[in-house]
């Protein structure tokens, strides 16, 4: 019984959905606050202290406001992919070590990295599917180039993560966590650095924000949507990106690793997540403010081009070090 | 190719051509019916940077006067058409003069004389509601017993058949701050046509005008456009001056020339963040837009007025400038002049403006003297008009700067314009204040105007503005005139866009400067 209640405390309280909701909204805080600092400007600063509550009421604020679904939209579809969309990441979110151990416990599997991957894909695609059934033209150009933009960057995305796990030699994410005892973007920076571009493009922030170009397609896939919907769906991103902080976190920056000191463990293991997290934050933050957007077509050449290429390099690369460089040191 | 005064003049009289010099810029040719083509020829063969700067149509009583307005490299002339009222039909210009179609439709609107073989003929200003046989500029039109037929509310076809899709850009959307549209077909992501409809805020600037006095004509004309309003005051009340014969003291053409530099400053400085918003980099519309504030208090502190300065008048201006608040100017420009170099690195080199910038929206030369195009556009296609340089006003004269040229003919090059006028406009500032005349600021002149007419032209941010004002001898104008500069640059919009991604449609776009209400007087 005590096991059953305890389950479900990890799933809904801690590390489960409440902390990642939490989470979602103080990292999204952080970008805000972080882009305006960096534009000369305020950010949030009147919600709670320095405006940390303001995600929580805007999200609220959406909640309260009237939904509106279009004649012509395909209403099953246009209602729950939003809902699906959040659900499939926080679901992805659960396989990743939070607090030393995942979410569930014991759910962690061989290979369970390349589930994690391809939840991903499922995301993106709920996403497409989100701007296709609105049935706009915006939207239908904005879902045209998700799905453009995921395809190109989800193979050179899955090459790189292949990267730690060469070098711990599993596809499990527990044992990858486990061996870096050095964080792996000590071993193979290389791979970090087109890691955290790609993945970059994969959340479709700037210099590839490229499905919300409001000059272009207006809000792009998001167009049409309106009240509670919108709010989930503009969660449903938030989630997103922390899920990607996570695992850049977790495959190259040694995840819950660090030093506890006094009380319980998983505590200092969630704070060492939790800054990590942070900090890749910032470091996309930082590409986000400082370049402009660039074109669909430049994206998918500079996808084909370069990065498939240099993913395939890294990989290669990675290989050799980890069979025949790293065991001799 | 270019020639002096002299010789067009020649060339025309061979003609039988009759000219007045002096009069509506260099000189007037009268052009019998028919013949207003032939004396168009003579200029574009002699120059070619022979342009249709504008085309004014007004009402004669019992006939219609069509005035084309022509610049060349160094003069400006007009040709002075009539047609009969109960048949006013003149054959087109626009295959000698592409960049004419608008202003061709535009009479066409106002005046309802009909131009044969015009490529595309429809409404272009008037709403579609307007009444057929209805020409608000003709003075037996009383405007408040118009009535407006009721809208058809036929649905909006988002594709014709024919695979392309129609992205509509506007009356609203997040690019434009104003309403206009700009229906653009797209096959994938490739623009293949651009069709235009502007007018949406068309407020007949240049009918109320004729029932209000000189002096309130000032401050309508200058709610023309709240970015360039010093330019429209300007351009206003020197046609007026020239009409009276007045002589502006030299200080107040001095403060004109600071007040008109600083209005530059503040749309060059807003248009630069501007276009970072378009191509998704708004860290550099919030610098920008950042700096541009200590312009816009620069303006309140001489003017009164942050935006709309109110602070021309005819004879001169309203207010002096204090000389405890020229240090003051100083200090502020000093202190945008040193983020100079850190904006024109990052428009030169930074990789993404590059990518997003360059080899977009390309105006070749010839197409920008063919187009008509002004201002930073034109002078980003390498062709190089400068109304300040070209003729004069207020001090330009006596200010030396450096006339800006780029050659690319891209976004990135009429861009890149702005960013060097900006230096050249606190350049003209601060020599302006170093020299600063002393004396009157301004003259008494009489509430009554002389009857005569006059044609003026400003250099106003976005280009060459073109006032053209006839009086009557009463307080009222007979006829004002208008043409703004986005007016003339739209069409190069409209043809570099055709062929390219639509993500290439905002930064295209934008480099323009497009200013509706300019657009919709």
């Amino acid at each position: 019984m005590i096991d059953y209640l305890w389950l479900i405390f990890r799933v809904l309280v801690f590390p489960g959905f409440t902390f990642i909701l939490f989470l979602t909204m103080f990292c999204d805080w952080i970008e805000r606050k972080i882009e305006a600092r960096m534009q000369n400007r305020m950010g949030p600063s009147f919600t709670g202290p320095s405006g940390i509550l303001q995600p929580l009421a805007d999200f609220i604020k959406l909640l309260t406001k009237e939904e509106i679904t279009p004649n012509e939209s395909r209403k099953s579809i246009f209602r729950f992919a939003p809902f699906f969309a959040f659900s499939v990441l926080i679901f992805a979110l659960c396989f990743l070590p939070i607090d030393g151990a995942s979410v569930i416990p014991n759910v962690s599997f061989g290979g369970d990295l390349i589930f994690v991957m391809a939840l991903i894909s499922v995301a993106n695609f709920l996403l497409f599917l989100s701007g296709w059934s609105s049935s706009n033209p915006y939207s239908s150009i904005g879902a045209a180039r998700v799905l453009t933009q995921f395809l190109g960057y989800d193979i050179p995305l899955l090459m790189l993560a292949l990267a730690p796990a060469f070098l711990a030699g599993s596809l499990t994410i527990a044992t990858i966590v486990a061996r870096q005892w050095i964080p792996f973007v000590v071993l193979a920076p290389w791979a970090f650095i087109f890691f955290i571009i790609t993945m970059q493009a994969e959340l479709e922030k700037d210099p590839f924000d490229i499905p919300h170009a409001e000059s272009e397609v207006v809000a792009g896939y998001e167009t049409e949507y309106s009240g509670g919907k919108l709010a989930f769906l503009k969660l449903a991103r938030d989630v997103q990106i922390v899920f990607g902080a996570s695992l850049v976190t977790v495959l190259f920056l040694g995840g819950t690793n660090g030093p506890a000191f006094f009380g319980l463990p998983e505590l200092w293991s969630t704070l060492w997540f939790v800054l990590k997290v942070v900090a890749v934050i910032v470091i996309s933050e930082y590409m986000t403010v400082l370049f402009a957007r660039l074109r669909i077509d430049q994206i998918v050449r500079a996808n084909w081009k370069f990065m498939l290429p240099l993913s395939v390099l890294s990989l290669l690369l990675t290989i050799g070090l980890a069979v025949w460089v790293y065991p001799m040191v | 190719m270019t020639s002096n005064n002299l010789d067009i003049l020649k060339a025309l009289e061979a003609k039988n051509f009759q000219i007045q010099i002096g009069k509506l810029g260099t000189a007037a040719i009268q052009a019998p019916v028919g013949k207003h083509r032939d004396a168009l020829k003579i200029l574009l063969d002699l120059d070619e940077k022979t342009a249709v700067t504008a085309i004014t149509g007004i009402d004669l009583g019992a006939s219609v006067g069509v005035y084309y307005h022509v610049r060349t490299s160094n003069s400006f002339v007009t040709i002075q058409c009539e047609v009969p009222k109960d048949k006013p039909t003149l054959a087109t210009i626009t295959d000698l003069v592409p960049g004419a179609a608008f202003h061709e439709l535009e009479v066409t609107d106002l005046l309802g004389v009909v131009f044969e073989g015009h490529p595309n003929p429809g409404r272009l200003v008037l709403p579609d509601t307007w009444p057929e046989g209805v020409y608000p500029l003709r003075k037996d039109v009383k405007i408040n017993e118009v009535k407006l037929n009721t809208p058809s509310s036929e649905d909006v076809k988002l594709s014709d058949g024919s695979g392309l899709v129609k992205i509509v850009i506007g009356p609203h959307h997040p690019a434009l701050l104003e309403p206009e549209k700009f229906a653009v077909l797209v096959d994938g992501e490739t623009v293949k046509k651009v069709e235009p409809r502007i007018g949406y805020v068309h407020r007949g600037v240049e009918k109320a005008s004729e029932s209000k006095t000189y002096l309130q004509d000032v401050y309508l004309v200058e709610r023309i456009c709240g970015i360039c309003n010093s330019c429209h005051a300007t351009a206003f009340v020197e046609a007026v001056e020239k009409i009276l014969k007045t002589d502006v003291p030299p200080r107040a053409k001095y403060i004109r020339t600071i007040i008109l530099e600083l209005n530059r400053l503040h749309s060059h400085l807003l248009t630069l963040g501007h276009a970072g918003l378009e191509i998704g980099y708004e860290t550099l519309f919030q610098y920008f837009w950042r700096d541009r504030e200590p312009i816009m208090d620069l303006t309140e502190m001489i003017t009164g007025n942050r935006v709309i300065s109110s602070s021309l008048t005819v004879g001169g201006v309203r207010r002096d400038i204090k000389e405890a608040d020229i240090p003051k100017i100083k200090a502020t420009l000093t202190e945008l002049r040193k983020k100079i170099p850190f904006y024109k690195q990052m428009y030169e080199n930074e990789p993404s403006i590059r990518m997003r910038m360059q080899k977009v929206g390309v105006l070749a030369r010839e197409d920008a003297l063919k187009l008509c195009v002004v201002g930073p556009v034109a002078r980003g296609s390498g062709v190089d008009i400068d109304v300040r340089k070209d003729e004069p006003y207020e001090a330009y004269g006596e200010i030396p700067f450096k006339e800006v040229v780029y050659t690319a003919g891209d976004t990135w090059a009429r861009m890149n314009v702005r960013m060097d006028e900006v230096e050249e406009s606190i350049n003209i500032i601060e020599y302006a204040l170093d020299h600063l005349p002393s004396g009157a600021y301004r003259v008494k002149v009489p509430r009554v105007v002389p009857p005569g007419e006059a044609v003026n032209r400003v250099e106003a941010p976005r280009g060459e503005l073109f006032y053209y004002v006839k009086s009557n001898g009463t307080a009222f104008p007979e006829r004002v005139k208008v043409r703004t500069p986005t007016f003339a640059n739209i069409p190069a919009f409209l043809k570099t866009a055709i062929g390219e991604s639509i993500a290439d449609v905002p930064p295209n776009f934008v480099s323009l400067d497009p200013c509706f209400s300019c657009t919709d007087r």
